[in-house]
């Protein structure tokens, strides 16, 4: 440990945003860096526990708390405390293929279960990590390495997500011949098409790492849905195994009246089309504009929020984020204690953005909508919201309840639905004639990850369901390995 | 392990405490934490095993510590052999504990163990935490004591038939353990008692304390008068002046009597620990020699040890104190005309001591006081010495290749209170024990000052320094103190604690 004391001496500084209004009229990412001076004195504050929490990764009431993928975090904090750049980017790549997505995206449960976080803010973990590796970039140290042997095996990783970008880097690592197959036009899953560009640049990080790989000697192939433009008997015919990281795209619905409206989308249309065009410079026929609308959010997670930041920098005319759960408390609730995940209030980049705009935190919460209402060319012009109770039902679950009087009708010309992903799509798994869990993900075993179609492996949201970034790290790693140990029959892959 | 609780079942110890590998501070290396101790279920073993044969367990308790944390460890350890058990690290946990490992490093960020006023604002735990643990283990300890039909703890202690190793364990170590000398009882008459029943007898109505000084110190004790008295001495005699020395507390406080009010001379061999724990306005003069433990815990009294009249031997030469002399000790001054065993002054934090040379590991851990040594000293000299100052007079000039200086500085003498200071400790020490070596010191005073080494421990001289800054800024008492204190807490150049 460099300080003892920098715990007491410093105080948690994380490194400004750029200002919301400017912000607002470009894509570029909104996150600066802290001089090298601020962020040792950050990494000074790291404690050295002896029982560090940080890096645990487990679940704890539902939620992750410590790194899943048990990044070796008071290592590394203390490395940058000292200078030692170089080295810290060497134990950070031992744990994390792909350190500026998480550094970017991750929310952090790391920090989460940081020990300091007991009674101080916690050690700013996340942007240590992506310093790191952004140096890392920048000094040209993050390079393509072959590896040595290549075993002739050759492995399929469908799904190119992070959870198949983890699969496929490892699997190459144990010189593996690794295909990628992406249904999209470019590879990155929703790194590329869901988390926007402000949050993580596409062009900059995210093919940045994926020209790396391809230089490591992964074949990307996109375009290609495996089960409908590609059978998938012949994945299982020209691989030796498959790793599937499809994901989990399906989105939640909300079947009220009105709902085939135009003007009413999942959230994913709207983010997905928005990327494109950043990409390829020119508008097609899929755009979805908030320019000028009164916009509506219907869901208040990561999703939400993405929505959010985008119709801002559409320049929307009015925006409301409708969250049927009750605002979380400011600080944590005596049923929430460390090191679970703390459930408090957070305003994000999005809601950052819309209160610099309108004034204040877009968000209404303990709110549904019942009915979008439409004019006569089946546009949508406004949406009908209650306020709900969280009741307990007879059989003891909360569930919410529509409390009268509350009904409110708001003007909209855009509604966009985020309201989470119900698990993987079918017909590929379909196909295979894989084992589905009853919330559909595909069946296998957490850490073991083989489906009950040998040499077949499932990793990923579509695996989980619906999770977070680092989620899918420590699942893609997991599958390779697993995979790795069925072609050779031992592995060395952590 | 069993032949050492045995030996001192047989020299009226009232516990032995089997303290297993897992336990431990904190404050220890990690290389420490993980290697070094066994497991407390062997040693526990063995110590009842061999107790019980010898019929020495029914007058000694049994304690084990080490990681226990449920109410099974303390049924385990009971059927092996426990009837007391220790519990440090889960009640700690309970108060906010986080095993930061930090115990040393005033850095503890809950306030558990820190000196620091920031810090300790975060303690949160409360004694109400402990009980609720306990009541925890209680009841789990009930449930098991229930299944396996015991009423009382007493009936479970070394019921090693209740044991079973467990068989389903799968570690290709675990192959071709035997346990049976673990888990044997002992064969013995079914009378041998099995727990302890019967109290040690200390023999202390028979010690000189209460045959005698309490006596002829009554005067003292009752009305404060003065009291002197010339007694034989023998090496069976122990802990003389302790007991005298808690009526004296008990009576005039923590500041005592006026110096030497109590003064008694013994001629003769002191037992163990002769003078521990004296306090302020006692006086013992030995003439003759002491075993271990001179002046433990000294808190206030005054100790004179010199040959007898007529030894031809080299005072200075030859050892007339044992080990650990002034262990721990908090105040008062001592005056050793000759040689101290090994770790003299250790732990030292306030007795001003005279001696003419000493052991090994002299003046270890010490934190305050002032130690003049008119002679040579063993090797590791002032290991660990974070507070105090040691002069040393280093005719040889090879003090500083005896001297462990990872805390510490050699200096010269150049303050002239601080010479003056010396000297007349010096000469009180001549005064009282007639010492040749320090009556030769004296006569060559100019010629020898330059020969003394002082030796400084640097976290000290900072905080010295620090407290003269803050005085001359007009602070004073624990003010100046916390004032200093603060200065020096977060600079990284400590040297203790960093
Ligand atoms: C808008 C949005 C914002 C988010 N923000 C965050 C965030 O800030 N932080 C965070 O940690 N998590 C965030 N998440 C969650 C996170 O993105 C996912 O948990 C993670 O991407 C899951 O990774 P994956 O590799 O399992 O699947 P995905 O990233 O979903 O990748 C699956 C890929 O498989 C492809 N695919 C599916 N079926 C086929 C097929 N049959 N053939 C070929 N290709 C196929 C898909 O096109 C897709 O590219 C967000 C999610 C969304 C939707
Ligand atoms: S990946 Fe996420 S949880 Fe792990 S260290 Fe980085 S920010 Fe923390």
């Amino acid at each position: 440990m460099g300080k003892p004391t920098g715990f007491i001496e410093y105080l948690r500084e994380l490194p400004a945003d750029r200002p919301p209004a400017a912000r607002i009229a470009d894509w570029k990412e909104f996150h600066l860096h802290l001089s090298e001076a601020a962020l040792r004195k950050q990494g000074a504050r790291c404690m050295d526990c002896g029982t560090p929490f940080c890096h645990t990764g487990v679940l704890l009431s539902g939620m992750a708390s410590g790194c899943p993928i048990h990044n070796l975090i008071p290592e590394w904090n203390d490395l940058i405390y000292r200078g030692l750049w170089k080295e810290a980017l060497e134990r950070l790549h031992k744990t994390n293929n792909f350190p500026e997505f998480t550094g970017r995206v991750c929310p952090a449960p790391c920090e989460g279960s940081c020990v300091l976080g007991i009674n101080a803010p916690p050690v700013t973990i996340k942007n240590i990590e992506c310093t790191i590796i952004d140096r890392g970039w920048d000094e040209g140290w993050v390079t393509a390495d072959l590896p040595k042997q290549r075993t002739g095996k050759k492995v399929a990783v469908v799904g190119s997500g992070p959870a198949g970008l983890c699969a496929a880097a490892q699997l190459n690592k144990a010189g593996h011949t690794v295909t990628v197959f992406e249904r999209a036009d470019r590879p990155g899953g929703l790194l590329m098409y869901g988390i926007p560009n402000m949050k993580l640049d596409k062009e900059q990080v995210v093919m940045r790492r994926i020209r790396q790989l391809e230089a490591e000697g992964i074949r990307f192939v996109c375009n290609t849905n495996v089960g409908g433009n590609y059978p998938a008997e012949k994945l299982l015919k020209e691989f030796d195994a498959v790793v599937l990281a499809t994901g989990a795209t399906k989105p939640r619905d909300l079947p009220v009246e009105g709902r085939n409206l135009k003007g009413v989308h999942f959230a994913m249309e709207f983010l997905t089309a928005n990327t494109k065009i950043i990409l390829d410079g020119k508008k097609n026929g899929n755009f979805i504009s908030a320019a000028d609308k009164d916009v509506i959010v219907i869901g208040g997670g990561d999703t939400g929020t993405d929505c959010v930041g985008t119709a801002m920098r559409h320049g929307c005319k009015s925006l409301v984020q409708v969250e049927i759960l009750p605002k979380p408390p400011m600080e944590r609730a005596a049923d929430n204690p460390w090191p679970e995940w703390p459930k408090v209030y957070r305003l994000d980049y999005g809601q950052d953005e819309a209160a610099a705009k309108f004034g204040a935190d877009p968000r209404v919460y303990l709110t549904t909508a019942t009915k979008f209402e439409g004019d006569a060319n089946g546009q949508v012009t406004a949406i009908h919201t209650v306020q709900v109770k969280w009741e307990k039902n007879d059989k003891g679950q909360f569930i919410p309840k529509n409390v009268p009087g509350t009904e409110k009708i708001l003007p909209a010309q855009l509604v966009l639905l985020a309201m989470g992903f119900l698990g993987p799509e079918q017909p590929l798994l379909d196909a295979l004639k894989l084992e589905r869990d009853p919330r559909t993900n595909v069946k296998a075993e957490f850490e073991k990850y083989s489906t009950n179609l040998k040499g077949v492996f499932a990793c990923g949201d579509c695996r989980r369901g619906q999770s977070l970034v680092v989620w899918a790290f420590n699942e893609g790693r997991g599958a390779a390995r697993e995979c790795d140990r069925y072609l050779m029959g031992s592995t060395d892959l952590p | 392990m069993g032949t050492v609780a045995a030996g001192v079942a047989k020299a009226h110890a009232d516990v032995v405490l089997i303290s297993g590998y897992d336990g431990g501070t904190g404050a220890s290396p990690l290389s420490s934490i993980k290697h070094s101790g066994i497991p407390w279920e062997l040693g526990l073993a063995e110590t009842h095993q061999t107790l019980v044969l010898n019929n020495l367990r029914s007058r000694i308790y049994v304690e084990a510590d080490g990681q226990l944390k449920t109410g099974r460890d303390v049924a385990v350890a009971a059927l092996l052999g426990a009837e007391e058990f220790g519990f440090a690290t889960a009640p700690l946990v309970t108060l906010g504990c986080l095993m930061m490992r930090v115990c040393h490093l005033n850095t503890c960020p809950v306030g558990v163990a820190t000196q620091d006023p920031q810090l300790r604002k975060f303690f949160t735990g409360s004694p109400d935490h402990v009980v609720n643990f306990m009541r925890f283990i209680a009841t789990e300890l009930r449930e098991i004591m229930a299944k396996l039909g015991f009423r009382t703890i007493n009936e479970m202690i070394g019921r090693t038939d209740k044991l079973a190793p467990r068989k389903a364990i799968e570690h290709w170590k675990a192959k071709g353990l035997d346990f049976t000398s673990i888990l044997q009882r002992p064969d013995v008459w079914p009378e041998v008692i099995r727990y302890r029943q019967i109290d040690q007898d200390h023999g202390i109505e028979k010690s000189l304390d209460v045959t005698r000084l309490l006596d002829i110190c009554e005067p003292a004790i009752e009305r404060g008068e003065r009291v002197h008295a010339d007694l034989p001495i023998r090496n069976i005699h122990r802990v003389v002046g302790t007991i005298t020395g808690s009526e004296v507390t008990k009576k005039w406080g923590p500041n005592g009597l006026p110096e030497d009010t109590i003064h008694l001379k013994f001629t003769g061999s002191a037992g163990q620990s002769f003078g521990a724990f004296i306090p302020k306005g006692m006086t013992l003069e030995l003439e003759g020699d002491a075993n271990d433990y001179l002046g433990k815990g000294l808190s206030g009294g005054k100790i004179i040890v010199y040959p007898p009249a007529g030894s031809t031997f080299v005072a200075g030469e030859n050892i007339i104190i044992g080990n650990v002399a002034f262990y721990g000790a908090t105040s008062g001054e001592a005056f050793v005309c000759g040689m101290a065993g090994e770790r003299f002054g250790v732990r030292n934090s306030g007795v001003n001591a005279v001696v003419e040379a000493i052991g090994d590991h002299g003046c270890e851990y010490m934190t305050g006081g002032r130690v003049i040594v008119l002679g040579r000293t063993g090797r590791n000299f002032a290991a660990g010495m974070s507070g105090g100052i040691a002069y040393v007079l280093d005719e040889a000039g090879d003090f500083p290749a005896h001297c462990n200086q990872e805390m510490v500085g050699l200096e010269k003498l150049k303050d002239a209170d601080e010479i003056e200071m010396i000297w007349k400790l010096i000469q009180r020490h001549q005064a009282y024990t007639k010492s040749d070596r320090a009556a030769k010191v004296l006569a060559d005073w100019r010629q020898l000052v330059p020969k003394f080494v002082k030796v400084m421990p640097k976290d000290y001289q900072r905080v010295l320094e620090s407290m003269k800054k803050v005085k001359e800024q007009g602070l004073s008492g624990d003010e100046a103190i916390m004032a200093a204190f603060e200065e020096n807490v977060r600079d990284v150049a400590r040297v203790g604690g960093g």
